[in-house]
């Protein structure tokens, strides 16, 4: 079977199992969890083409899909944008923003491309937390960045006043094609030029130099392309919460993304997204133990970064492998 | 014929190239018309492979200018200079290793050609058939598939010969292409040789294995201490006293001139 033949049928084999999801379970709970799953997803997913195929430590996702959060809640709170236009806007804002991290670490290596990344979305938290000035009064003092607070009546995508009982399968549907289009999105990207550019890069770099690929630009594309859809995502959850603070900058989750990758697979195509799966399972699991919660996480991506660095995805893939050379080596012995 | 027929391809302009205190290329100058192949020997450590590094960009003169076509490329980028027409092999086989072949191609045909703003979402049917046509010419065709870190020495040497050729160069740098190989397999580099400079590529190779020289180069440059110490046809090597004495010996000589009479009589 040829890869893009594999993708597409896992790919509408976690559709329709998603799309079959709320009319086979009672309740809510299950519903809006998977919701929000959906939007680490996205982000992961993204994430990955700059950690995983790109090969660059970036730890700015988060401070992109904030970037777009804000935009989107500040374009509706300051200027009654309608959400349908300031969603797409915090997704441009996020590119804007990540092509200027991106530039900024054009000429940086491996762990100085992290510090200076988590420095960045670190500085973001800050000034937004410190922020204690009153831009405007009108309904209490309020910071230009919503301070610790954070924004909050920005409007609505107008779901919850069409299905005043039911908004939440339709804010779940909604996050399901935008993950969709995310993955199909990346798909493209690793399998066609960006992709095959990185690979060369990360096989022989001067070979790929000297067959005309620019490690520069390439990278600043890679940065530009991951931010939309991150940025979307962050626009999605704040007309889902119907409120954006500061702790979608919190070490705590941007850990709980990062073990998604690493769990399911870095750089792989369907890595993120089983990782995503499964740690929400595993979150869910832990939830009794609050405590313990960080520690299991912590743990988890220690075993994971030193027994499977690969991810499970990585580990299947060298299982098939194995068992083709089997079959290779039997053919010839007979 | 207009003064365009007359502008070199490539001129290199008292070209040098310094290492800290070493010089590896000292003050090189020299021309290569449109349609010739031109091949460079000369000792280990004579500065050869630092000029192609020179000429294709990967690490720039430290003095002087490199020309194509009348064209400064001295300080552009290696994949500019890639885009402008200029595709070099390499004397250890590069390659990217965990691709298949074709893809490996692929990268020269897609990315090798021209200068792209921004990547499209697909390779395109123009790339994908400038890929196989240069694996068709080098005989590479039935090795598409396999994974070019797996592939033996003869296959490696002609895959970076097809990728470059899949940039659509004018020139193309070859360094040491039958280093390491067998008589037979020699010769069927040579035949690919003669079929890229039947597509109309301009050919500078440097090369230790003087029969393979003689027999493709219409010039040819010996280098030494990073200086040219001759420049001419095959035919006067033999006779010039200082390329005898500090390259090839009387011996080695002696058979490249019984080697040359041999062919030329065999051509009549
Ligand atoms: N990157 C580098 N840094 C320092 N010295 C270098 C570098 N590259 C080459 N040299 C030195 O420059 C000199 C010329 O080397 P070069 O590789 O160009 O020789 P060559 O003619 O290609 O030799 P060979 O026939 O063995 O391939 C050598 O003394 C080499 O040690
Ligand atoms: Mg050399």
């Amino acid at each position: 079977m040829s890869p893009v033949r594999r993708d597409i049928l896992i790919g509408l084999a976690f559709l329709i199992a998603a799309i079959a999801l709320p009319l086979l379970v009672p309740g809510r709970y299950i519903v809006t969890q998977s919701t929000l799953l959906f939007v680490w997803a996205i982000v992961v997913v993204q994430w990955n083409l700059v950690l995983g195929v790109g090969g660059i430590f970036s730890l700015a996702q988060m401070a992109l899909f904030a970037a777009g959060a804000y935009a989107t809640a500040m374009l509706g709170f300051y200027w009654k944008w309608p959400m349908l236009l300031a969603i797409p806007a915090g997704g441009v804002v996020a590119i804007v923003v990540s092509l200027v991290v991106g530039l900024a670490c054009l000429r940086l290596k491996g762990p100085y491309v992290a510090l200076l990344t988590l420095a960045v979305a670190q500085v973001m938290y800050v000034l937004i937390v410190n922020d204690t000035d009153c831009f405007t009064t009108t309904g209490g003092c309020m910071p230009l960045f919503g301070g610790v607070r954070g924004i909050g009546q920005f409007g609505d995508i107008g779901l919850r006043a069409l299905f005043p009982s039911k908004w939440y399968v339709a804010h779940y549907y909604v996050a399901l094609a935008l993950l969709a289009v995310a993955i199909a999105f990346s798909v493209v990207v690793i399998r066609g030029p960006l992709g095959l550019a990185f690979r060369a890069l990360r096989d022989n770099p001067g070979y790929a130099m000297s067959r005309g690929i620019s490690r520069f630009k390439y990278q600043l594309w890679i940065f530009g392309v991951s931010a939309f859809f991150t940025g979307i995502a962050g626009g999605f959850y704040a007309v889902h919460f119907r409120v954006v603070g500061p702790s979608v900058f919190s070490f705590q989750l941007l850990l709980f993304l990062i073990a998604m990758i690493v769990v399911g697979g870095l750089g792989s195509i369907w890595g993120p997204l089983l990782g995503a799966v499964l740690l929400m399972f595993a979150d869910e699991a832990m939830k009794e133990f609050s405590d313990y919660r960080n520690i299991g996480l912590g743990l988890l991506l220690a075993v994971f970064v030193i027994a499977w660095p690969n991810g499970i995805v990585g580990w299947i893939d060298t299982l098939r492998q194995r068992r083709r050379a089997r079959k290779a080596a039997a053919e010839l012995s007979r | 014929m207009g003064n365009a027929a007359a502008t070199p391809l490539l001129s290199c302009r008292s070209v040098s190239k310094h290492f800290g205190a070493l010089t590896a290329v000292r003050d090189l100058s020299f021309d290569i018309a449109e349609g010739e192949v031109v091949g460079i020997g000369g000792p280990n450590g004579a500065g050869k492979t630092t000029l192609f590094e020179v000429i294709s960009g990967l690490n720039p003169a430290s003095a002087g200018s490199v020309l194509l076509g009348g064209q400064d490329i001295t300080r552009l980028p290696a994949e500019r200079i890639c885009h402008a027409g200029v595709a070099r092999t390499f004397q250890l086989n590069a390659g990217f290793d965990t691709m298949t072949a074709r893809e490996n191609v692929l990268v020269g045909a897609y990315f090798g050609r021209e200068n792209r703003l921004a990547p499209s979402l697909r390779l395109g049917a123009a790339a994908e058939r400038a890929a196989d046509e240069a694996m068709a010419l080098l005989g590479l065709s039935d090795r598409a598939e396999a994974i070019t870190g797996s592939l033996p020495v003869i296959d490696r040497k002609l895959l970076m010969m097809a990728s470059a050729l899949a940039t659509r160069p004018r020139l193309l740098l070859m360094d040491e292409p039958v280093g390491g190989l067998t008589d037979r397999e020699v010769d069927r580099i040579i035949e690919a040789v003669r079929a890229i400079r039947g597509s109309g590529v301009t050919i500078l190779l440097i090369e230790h294995v003087m029969r393979f020289l003689v027999q493709l180069s219409d010039r040819v440059l010996i280098m030494h201490h990073g200086e040219k110490i001759f420049e001419g046809p095959p035919r006067d090597l033999v006779n010039d006293s200082t390329v005898v004495d500090v390259y090839l010996g009387k011996g080695a000589s002696e058979r490249l001139r019984s080697f040359m009479d041999s062919r030329g009589a065999a051509h009549g």
